[in-house]
């Protein structure tokens, strides 16, 4: 294998026939390139996927009320349901250790005010939690506190988008908004890792807003996130005992599919999953389909070649070569040739990848890329095609006999 | 040297199958310059495959060098044809793309020697038939006469007991054919046994002992008088 003498005269081969040479490896380099960006594009769809699951944690659980579609208990249909901040006080009791977070929402659009700018944004009242469940990033100062709720603080924490359309130059952190009449101390400024959709919110303490608009203990929403230990089967269980318990809770049919709704992370997230691992599959089977037929083409070439070699093969077993010898010979060049050329198409490949990928971002599709386990399995994969490649011509070669070959022409 | 008893070899063909080979006796002495003769399909060429052990007869005794030759395996067929015979053909049958030195040390590459012994060797033979300028010149730059040249150092490169060449003049010129036959002489001179299948009667004379074959028998196997190349040159 590493006889030197052996090596040379592959070299010599394979310097002397270039054309056949680069015939030979054009077909392995062009599999083994498209395996690679087909992988990659799959990683690419992964990513885009993953970025637009990341807005909001992955096992968050939100909980819509709406109205009932079933006349139920004595009530008739059309009946609306609202989220109180009591179903939030009963989820805590009911169920320690199966959320992670919680947190209770209502949304208003108002115009806010700074100095002389003034623009509508939708303002969330939320709990301290929704941080960690919308999985809000803190560039500035802080998010909202357990502090702030106790006392109905009049303070936001504005988004990236907000903070550039009011502020301007201006440093936000510690200044004042407007907001229906009443001045809000601005006490952080967050971006969004999901999009820039969410970086034109605004955050307010939930008991300030509930006591100013209404004085009220309503909620639109109640979102949570799940024990993160749960296996996906258990955070659906979770989902549904949740579902079951304030169907009964607030008195709704349990066959009422549009009186509240619970929408699953889980859920969308095994979708998903299951989705891009079917697509990775796929384009691992189809690369190695497109690496076959190079491995083919391979065959077929060295079939061809051993055949324009005849004279030579029988030159050489007539000078004493011996069958194991011409093997060697043909599938150490085989597998020199495949090997070669197939990690010129995977460093084209992946350079290509790595030159590019990270241009790439948009919805969906993000940085696509090759890992190195990947890198290793393609090596191995090449080597074994060149054996295979390499195999039949080798028995060919092996199997010439020199009277043949030699015979004067 | 060599010992032949009862040689039979048939080819298929079709249905039916082709003797061509019908009983041949013949032994051959170290330090012999033989030639085979005969019209085409005679069977001459078909005796020098198998005592060149490219081909295996169906009948009879082979014996070469004490060796009894039969169920040869491929393997052991490489070792022998590489210990003890050379080979010079018709066609020269060199390398194209190996130049004169490479393809001379080949058959010492498959005796498992040593780069640096190969190409010494090589060259020691290469001089020897006067191509040593001629080294590193692939088969294309050179002449038909060098080429059977080179084939011929190439022949003796592994040192063999047996050269057997394969009307070694057939694609040459009078002029260079006489030049190989004196080259070839001079190497049985040295005391190399050399066995050589020509149609050519003036080739034939140069050699000491003709053996003629017809339709797959021995006809006639004489002593002549050797005919020196030399004096043609």
């Amino acid at each position: 294998m590493f006889d030197r003498d052996l090596w040379s005269e592959i070299f010599n081969s394979i310097k002397k026939n270039k054309l056949r040479t680069f015939l030979t490896g054009f077909s392995v380099a062009w599999g083994i390139f498209i395996l690679v960006l087909l992988l990659g594009s799959v990683k690419g769809l992964q990513n885009g996927f993953a970025k637009e699951f990341n807005d909001d944690a992955s096992n968050s659980i939100f909980i819509f009320a709406s109205t009932t579609t079933k006349p139920y208990g004595g009530f008739d249909a059309g009946r609306r349901i609202i989220l109180k901040n009591k179903d939030i006080e009963y989820i805590k009791g009911s169920f320690e250790g199966s959320f992670e977070y919680i947190s209770g929402r209502f949304n208003k659009f108002l115009p806010i005010k700074h100095n002389k700018e003034k623009a509508t944004f939708p303002i969330r009242a939320v709990h301290p939690d929704h941080q960690f469940i919308e999985k809000t990033i803190i560039n500035k100062g802080r998010f909202l506190t357990q502090q702030d709720l106790d006392s109905r603080a009049k303070v936001v924490v504005l988004g990236k988008k907000v903070v550039e359309e009011l502020f301007k130059e201006e440093e936000a952190l510690g200044n004042t908004v407007e907001i229906n009449g009443y001045i809000y101390t601005v006490v952080g400024v967050f971006s969004d890792e999901g999009n820039e959709r969410e970086e034109r919110n605004v955050y307010v303490p939930i008991t300030t807003f509930q006591m100013i608009y209404g004085n009220t203990d309503q909620l639109a929403q109640i979102l949570l996130t799940y024990n993160p230990k749960f296996s996906l089967a258990e955070a659906i269980n979770f989902s549904e005992v949740l579902e079951e318990l304030f169907k009964r809770r607030l008195i709704i049919d349990p066959e009422d599919q549009g009186a509240i709704y619970l929408n699953n992370k889980a859920e969308q997230f095994s979708d998903v999953s299951n989705f891009t691992f079917i697509l990775s599959i796929m384009s691992i089977s189809i690369g190695v389909l497109i690496l076959i037929a190079g491995i083919v083409g391979i065959g077929n070439i060295l079939v061809f070649i051993i055949k324009e070699r005849t004279k030579e093969i029988g030159i050489r077993k007539a000078l004493g070569a011996r069958p194991s010898q011409v093997i060697k010979l043909v599938i150490l060049e085989s597998v020199f040739i495949t090997s070669i050329a197939g990690l010129g198409g995977m460093l084209f490949g992946s350079g290509l990848l790595a030159l590019l990928g990270p241009l790439i971002d948009s919805p969906g599709f993000s940085n696509p890329s090759v890992d190195m386990l990947t890198i290793i399995i393609a090596t191995i994969i090449l080597v074994i095609s060149g054996l295979l490649a390499g195999l039949i011509p080798a028995i060919n070669a092996a199997n010439v006999k020199p009277i043949v070959a030699l015979r004067a022409d | 040297m060599l010992k032949i008893n009862k040689l039979h070899k048939s080819y298929p063909i079709g249905d039916s199958s082709l003797h061509v080979l019908k009983g041949i006796d013949l032994s051959v002495e170290s330090g012999e310059m033989v030639a085979i003769m005969g019209s085409s399909g005679s069977g001459k060429s078909t005796l020098l495959n198998i005592i060149g052990m490219l081909d295996e007869a169906d009948e009879g005794e082979y014996i070469l060098d004490n060796v009894p030759i039969k169920n040869l395996t491929e393997k052991k067929a490489a070792i022998y044809r590489n210990k003890f015979l050379g080979f010079i053909f018709q066609s020269f049958n060199l390398i194209n793309y190996k130049n004169a030195i490479e393809n001379v040390a080949l058959p010492l590459y498959y005796q498992g020697l040593k780069r640096k012994e190969r190409l010494e060797k090589g060259l020691f033979h290469l001089e020897k038939v006067g191509l040593k300028d001629w080294a590193h010149h692939l088969p294309n730059e050179l002449s038909g006469g060098q080429k059977q040249r080179v084939a011929i150092a190439r022949a003796l490169a592994a040192n063999p007991k047996l050269l057997l060449a394969d009307e070694p003049t057939g694609a040459l010129d009078t002029k260079t054919s006489y030049e190989i036959m004196e080259f070839i002489q001079s190497l049985n001179d040295e005391g190399k046994t050399i066995l050589m299948v020509t149609h050519e009667e003036d080739i034939a004379n140069m050699c000491k002992r003709i053996v003629r074959l017809k339709d797959g028998v021995i006809m006639e196997d004489t002593f002549v008088e050797q005919v020196r190349a030399s004096q043609y040159v």
